[in-house]
């Protein structure tokens, strides 16, 4: 039974505008950076230089005095200059004007990646899983114009860092988690159907190849996902991860995301299909995993399952 | 009454943001409305459901595209394959405009996704007009660029924003979106006279207006688009029309999102301003 991974209404509009609605965090009211007073500009840094400086202060993971006494803030402006660079308003300090940008900063990529990582959220908690955005969004920063790229790089994030709690379940979970973003977001394209299959002639069967469209993932995983997935879904308490091998289908059908879960059998007969393996030979292949009393009936059925799910967009004789 | 803007953009009235949530609502009811604003950004990358939903909705509505990545101030190269995806997306839904901010994302390659501020100074200026010049050229149309709501000031800054923003749409020869609510959010954030801003605006550039709700946190206003308008943002937008005159006006809402009649209702609120003004006129 497949079960529904992504709805329209799962899919925020990443922008922006949606990320800055809680507004700055205020992690050190008591700013200690002192010389707003000095209004002489001593010298007008270059506008590279000021970018280079804002962003470096923005992005970095302390609070913001540790920000403006950064390496790499220093080196275009000396902590003790921060107010020939930034004014003080009416009733806020330079840093604290600053604050609000850094602030900004790190609950923009909290939301960007709860978006596409709920189940991660949900099994971490609320503490757990910003820690890990503090950390990932320094080793994978955002380099693209769109937000939807910030989490490509989570499932290598924890494979590259096997020390972290839970990382190799994590690995698994994310993999599947960023299956089902791909999937939302790939190609439409069109969708064998069963009667397109039926008129292929008899004997093109065996060298038959079939292509699967290109919302689809095919994961082997070393752990289950599906009950985080049902945990997150019902508001429910996240199970204990367990070691036991996993084999999973993501794919898109009418525009919703679903995931299938599947055997061992059912995943190889499937990756042979999209590896491009003749029909007959994948079908044989898979056949020899099953008892020689159900063979024909099981492989059928599963070929059945797939053509009826919209996995595959052609078969080419 | 005021010049309509220099491209004979069309007032298409009032219309709201195309936001996810109200993509059943709007297709299966059909509400009348001037017309919708894309977020660019959501619809460059996606060959799913934001684009078939996209492109029923592009058939029945004049759409236009609002982006938050082009960083027309950064001192990094500009993204071509970008504006290309841009120049695409505006072509398919037939956008009436393309707009995005007077700002900067990020530089060393990196996007921080906010609309970061520039100084207000000739360098800044010179900068800018070159390149906005240069992504005109690419994609072809005028662009139009939104004052940003600003948090800090820079001490360098040679000339207020307003006089920044009216010299760069001269001076590169592009269109403005004013936001009402980021003047008066950047208003009280800075100090400055709301009005005053609003009158040194080059009327013959501005081809749309925003309006939004934002968060009064008492030492400063964030820009949040997460309530209705408040009532000085409406008396500012009664101003702007007075001085500019009328022109699209869409209303943002991005967080706390309510039910598309709520959100439809607060930008038919603006009627009462638009009426005054044609009968000021007549």
């Amino acid at each position: 039974m497949p079960h529904e991974a992504r709805t329209e209404a799962a899919v925020a509009d990443r922008v922006l505008k949606i990320a800055t609605r809680r507004g700055g965090r205020r992690r050190n009211p008591g700013l200690r950076i002192a010389p707003e007073g000095s209004a002489a500009r001593a010298q007008e840094l270059a506008l590279d230089s000021v970018q280079r400086w804002l962003q470096a202060v923005i992005v970095h993971p302390g609070d913001v005095e540790d920000a403006i006494g950064s390496t790499e803030a220093a080196q275009e402006l000396a902590p003790e200059r921060l107010g020939e660079l930034v004014k003080p308003s009416h009733s806020l300090t330079s840093a604290e004007r600053v604050d609000i940008y850094h602030g900004m900063y790190l609950l923009r990529m909290v939301e960007a990646l709860e978006s596409d990582y709920p189940a991660s959220r949900h099994f971490l908690g609320e503490e757990a899983f910003e820690q890990f955005v503090v950390d990932y969004v320094q080793t994978f920063p955002s380099r693209s114009y769109t937000l939807n790229r910030l989490g490509d790089h989570v499932p290598q994030f924890f494979a590259d860092n096997p020390e972290r709690p839970h990382a190799a379940f994590l690995h698994d979970l994310t993999r599947a988690e960023l299956a089902i973003t791909e999937v939302f977001d790939a190609e439409e394209t069109p969708v064998l159907t069963a009667e397109q299959v039926a008129k292929l002639p008899q004997r093109a069967w065996a060298s038959a190849r079939l292509r699967p469209i290109a919302a689809f993932r095919l994961l082997a995983l070393r752990h289950p996902v599906t009950p985080f997935f049902e945990a997150t879904k019902h508001d429910r308490p996240a199970p204990r991860p367990r070691r036991r091998a996993s084999w999973l289908a993501v794919y898109r059908q009418k525009y919703s995301v679903l995931r299938l879960e599947l055997s061992r059998t059912e995943h190889d007969l499937l990756a042979a299909l999209v590896g491009g393996t003749p029909l007959g030979e994948a079908v044989a292949q898979a056949g020899l995993q099953v008892r020689a009393s159900r063979r024909e009936a099981s492989v059928f059925r599963w070929f059945r399952t797939f053509i009826a799910e919209g996995m595959f967009a052609a078969i080419e004789a | 009454m005021a010049k309509p803007n220099r491209w004979s953009y069309p007032d298409l009235g009032l219309g709201v943001g195309l936001r996810t949530s109200h993509y059943g609502h709007i297709l299966s009811q059909k509400p009348e409305i001037g017309f919708f604003e894309v977020l660019t950004e959501n619809y460059l990358d996606t060959g799913g459901r934001p684009t078939f939903i996209l492109d029923q909705i592009a058939e029945r509505y004049r759409l236009v595209m609002h982006g938050v990545s082009m960083s027309v101030g950064s001192t990094d190269p500009l993204d071509f394959d970008y504006l290309a995806k841009v120049k695409a997306l505006a072509k398919r839904i037939g956008a009436l405009w393309v707009s995005d901010h007077v700002c900067w994302t990020g530089v060393l390659g990196r996007n921080t996704h906010d609309l970061l501020p520039l100084p207000y100074t000739e360098e800044s200026l010179r900068h800018v007009v070159g390149r906005v010049r240069q992504i005109q050229e690419y994609l072809e149309r005028p662009l139009v660029l939104e004052n940003p709501s600003t948090y800090l000031e820079f001490t360098p800054n040679s000339m207020p924003e307003w006089v920044f923003v009216a010299r760069l749409a001269e001076e590169a020869d592009c269109g403005l979106l004013l936001d009402v609510n980021n003047v008066y959010v950047s208003a009280f954030n800075h100090g400055f006279d709301a009005d005053a801003y609003v009158d040194a605006v080059p009327a013959d550039r501005v081809c749309q207006y925003h309006l939004a709700g934002h968060t009064h946190k008492g030492t400063h206003i964030l820009d949040t688009h997460s309530d209705h308008v408040v009532d000085p943002v409406w008396q500012l937008y009664g101003h702007t029309i007075r001085h500019v005159g009328l022109r699209a006006t869409l209303l943002e809402w991005d967080a706390n999102i309510p039910p598309f009649e709520v959100v439809h209702e607060e930008v038919l609120k603006a009627r009462v301003w638009r009426d005054q003004e044609v009968s000021n006129a007549a």
